[in-house]
């Protein structure tokens, strides 16, 4: 496996030099590469049988402004998956469209535009995925507040409304006395 | 989590209990994944139809539903998100520390102390049994956040000696920590010590900490006794205005800390750095000062408007076997006493101390350090000793031999009164009937000599009060123990005490506590404050 792996860094990182990658044990082997490499990337790494696109993840690094797309790859002859990593600017999160390398990328796109905002070039696909009259900010997106927009927008069933927190319950029971200053730290 | 009638928790237990709404349930496992305890799981058998959404509610652990034998996800410490391993702390090695008295115990740095405190998960379980109610989840957020300074702020708002505490203290909060259920309690007395630590002179503290000192309110009070809880209550009656003078015996403030605690535990100048804070506030020590004989109770009872008392215990008990009275038979808490009060004392080169408290294991290795072969003896089991495990650790990595189940009946002198041996039997532990721990009894004809220059008692101390003199009728005490109310207040009501003298724990966390409440009470008996 080690063999087949150090082929693929070299035959990858010979194509493109900026790629880098980042060997995991067992059978994953990372490449962190720029957004507009993917569709070539995945293309060639698919004429070498990593024909099956098993998902593609995403990320919000809302510190550094920019989402992440991992495509994860597996060849069935090779037993390894290949995790291909690209970064793209959170204000303006335009990727390339890999439809037509695979198919079912459709429904991970979708999936990205609606739960956080990531656009594909090209893309054409109905505008709601699993949301219905979705007038938020993409729900997954990290500056989403779930809790206070579930508080907004749903009713408590009455009698589970008594969700206690532990640290309360223990602050009234020993009478405990916390400043002002430190209760932010309390969570 | 919710209450459950009937159940009400205690100490370590928050008395609160998960209730899962199986209905709403999406089988993401997050709550399997954080469960510190690894009480919850998932199971395969997740058919079940009912009209009443309140069919769905179950509390694990109270309601029983199918399935219990069929898990599909559980926890394990492996994939719990929960971090179950302590950031080791670095430590000097156990024959280079008997060499000399330096600190054992080197500290955390800021990428280990970060590590260790991101490990909590503010559940609080460890403020409930501190006795003072420490605010530990704050503190420990504060520095997983970077936030140091905060952290020493939280700290001092209710332990003004928190650097002593973040080296030696008996943290019982750590054997309640939810994470040590299934790994290493989180290093909750490190933790402190690297906040208090970040802060190298007293001035830095004061900076720091800030404290807001109100005006004075023309109300004195008086304190006997420079001890963990003297200082405390002295530096909360001083920040709320008081004017407060601590009268204290010794050369030096400290108590039991400063001439109890050996030096590689607790450094001469990290305790000095902290009464000089205490001192930069407006707290008065007079040195020197022995209530009872350079000053006298009555005087400092009719000058104030209040009186704490912080006396704590400092007579040894005797072994009462015979012998006791040759030379070189000592208490091994007064030995202590003079070493760290810099006297020299002679010891030869091989002690025997008996005993299995602190005490005892303080006076053992201190007498490592003097270049001394050590033997403790003590009457019970290893696992019975009462010092704490890392302390017995310490003394058996530095070369100490513990005889365990030994009862010493006899000193031995030579013809000049010095002692030449000691004389005991071992014991055989037998089962108490009325459930109490296994009590040791002699073996008839076991006898053991162990030859040695020193012998040292140490199994326990108790109080003197006869500083109190006229006063001993009206401020009661009760088996060697001043009686108190839940403020502190004894049968004077003009009279206040705390530390050893009064409560049971015999710690400097207990001291502490009692110290900041004698504080509310003192302040609701002369102001009327609640």
């Amino acid at each position: 496996m080690e063999k087949i792996k150090s082929n693929l860094i070299e035959a990858i990182k010979g194509t493109y030099p900026d790629a880098r990658e980042q060997d995991h044990e067992g059978n994953r082997l990372d490449f962190y590469v720029k957004k507009q490499c993917v569709p070539s990337i995945l293309n060639y790494i698919k004429g070498e049988g990593y024909i099956h696109l098993s998902h593609i993840a995403f990320v919000d690094w809302i510190e550094e402004g920019e989402f992440e797309l991992i495509y994860i790859v597996w060849s069935p002859k090779d037993k390894i998956k290949i995790f291909i990593r690209a970064r793209v600017d959170r204000e303006n999160p335009l990727m390339p469209n890999i439809e037509s390398i695979w198919r079912q990328a459709n429904t991970y796109q979708r999936e990205a535009r609606e739960m956080y905002g990531i656009q594909f070039e090209g893309f054409e696909a109905p505008n709601e995925f699993v949301l219905e009259d979705w007038n938020e900010i993409p729900p997954m997106r990290r500056d989403f507040d779930t809790q206070a927009y579930a508080e907004e927008t749903f009713f408590h069933r009455p009698g589970r409304e008594d969700a206690m927190d532990v640290r309360e319950a223990i602050i009234e029971r020993s009478r405990e006395e916390i400043p002002d200053f430190a209760k932010k730290y309390s969570r | 989590m919710i209450h459950i009638e009937g159940h009400e928790g205690g100490k370590g237990d928050s008395g609160l209990r998960p209730r899962v709404d199986n209905g709403r349930c999406c089988w993401c496992a997050l709550c399997v994944e954080v469960c510190p305890t690894g009480s919850l799981s998932l199971t395969k058998e997740y058919n079940f139809v009912s009209d009443d959404p309140n069919d769905f509610l179950w509390i694990p652990g109270v309601d029983n539903p199918e399935g219990k034998d069929k898990l599909s996800f559980t926890s394990g410490t492996d994939t719990s998100l929960n971090d179950f391993k302590r950031i080791p702390m670095p430590e000097m090695e156990g024959m280079e520390r008997v060499k000399s008295f330096a600190e054992v115990v080197l500290g955390y740095n800021e990428e280990m102390a970060r590590e260790e405190a991101s490990r909590c998960i503010s559940c609080g379980l460890c403020t409930e049994v501190c006795p003072e109610h420490m605010h530990i989840p704050e503190y420990i957020n504060a520095i997983a956040t970077g936030n140091d300074a905060d952290a020493l702020r939280i700290i001092y708002d209710n332990n003004p000696l928190p650097e002593m505490c973040g080296k030696v203290c008996t943290r019982r909060c750590e054997d309640v920590c939810a994470i040590a259920t299934r790994g290493d309690s989180v290093a909750i007395r490190w933790l402190k010590r690297y906040a208090t630590e970040t802060a190298a002179t007293s001035d830095l503290v004061y900076d720091i900490v800030n404290p807001e000192i109100r005006p004075a309110n023309g109300k004195t009070v008086g304190i006997i006794g420079a001890g963990p809880s003297g200082l405390t209550a002295a530096y909360y009656l001083a920040l709320r205005g008081y004017d407060v003078n601590i009268y204290e015996a010794n050369a030096k403030a400290g108590g039991m800390t400063m001439y109890g605690i050996p030096k590689y535990r607790f450094p001469l100048d990290s305790l000095d750095k902290q009464i000089e804070y205490i001192e930069k506030i407006g707290v008065k020590i007079n040195y020197n000062t022995k209530v009872g004989k350079d000053i006298s109770f009555d005087k400092i009872y009719k000058e104030n408007d209040a009186v704490f008392m912080g006396v704590g215990f400092p007579k040894a008990w005797t072994l009462g076997i015979d012998g006791e009275d040759a030379q070189g038979s000592m208490q091994a808490v007064n030995y202590l006493h003079m070493i760290n009060a810099g006297e020299e004392v002679e010891i030869g080169d091989k002690v025997a101390v008996i005993g299995g408290g602190n005490v005892a294991i303080d006076a053992a290795r201190v007498s490592a350090r003097m270049g001394a072969d050590v033997t403790i003896l003590y009457r019970r089991r290893v696992e019975d000793m009462p010092a704490d495990w890392e302390e017995i650790e310490g003394a058996e990595d530095e070369g100490i031999n513990i005889v365990p189940q030994a009862i010493p009946i006899k000193v031995h002198k030579d013809k000049n009164g010095k002692v030449e041996s000691v004389e005991y039997l071992m014991a055989e532990m037998v089962a108490d009937d009325k459930g109490g721990r296994p009590k040791p009894v002699a073996i008839e004809g076991s006898n053991k000599i162990l030859k040695v220059t020193a012998v040292m008692g140490a199994i326990g101390q108790q109080g003197d009060y006869s500083f109190l003199e006229d006063y001993s009728e009206k401020i009661k005490e009760e088996r060697g123990r001043f009686v108190v109310n839940d403020m502190q207040q004894t049968t004077d009501p003009k009279v206040f005490a705390g530390g050893d003298a009064v409560n049971r724990t015999a710690d400097a966390i207990s001291a502490i506590a009692d110290g900041f409440r004698a504080v509310k009470g003192i302040e609701e008996f002369l102001l009327g404050v609640k």
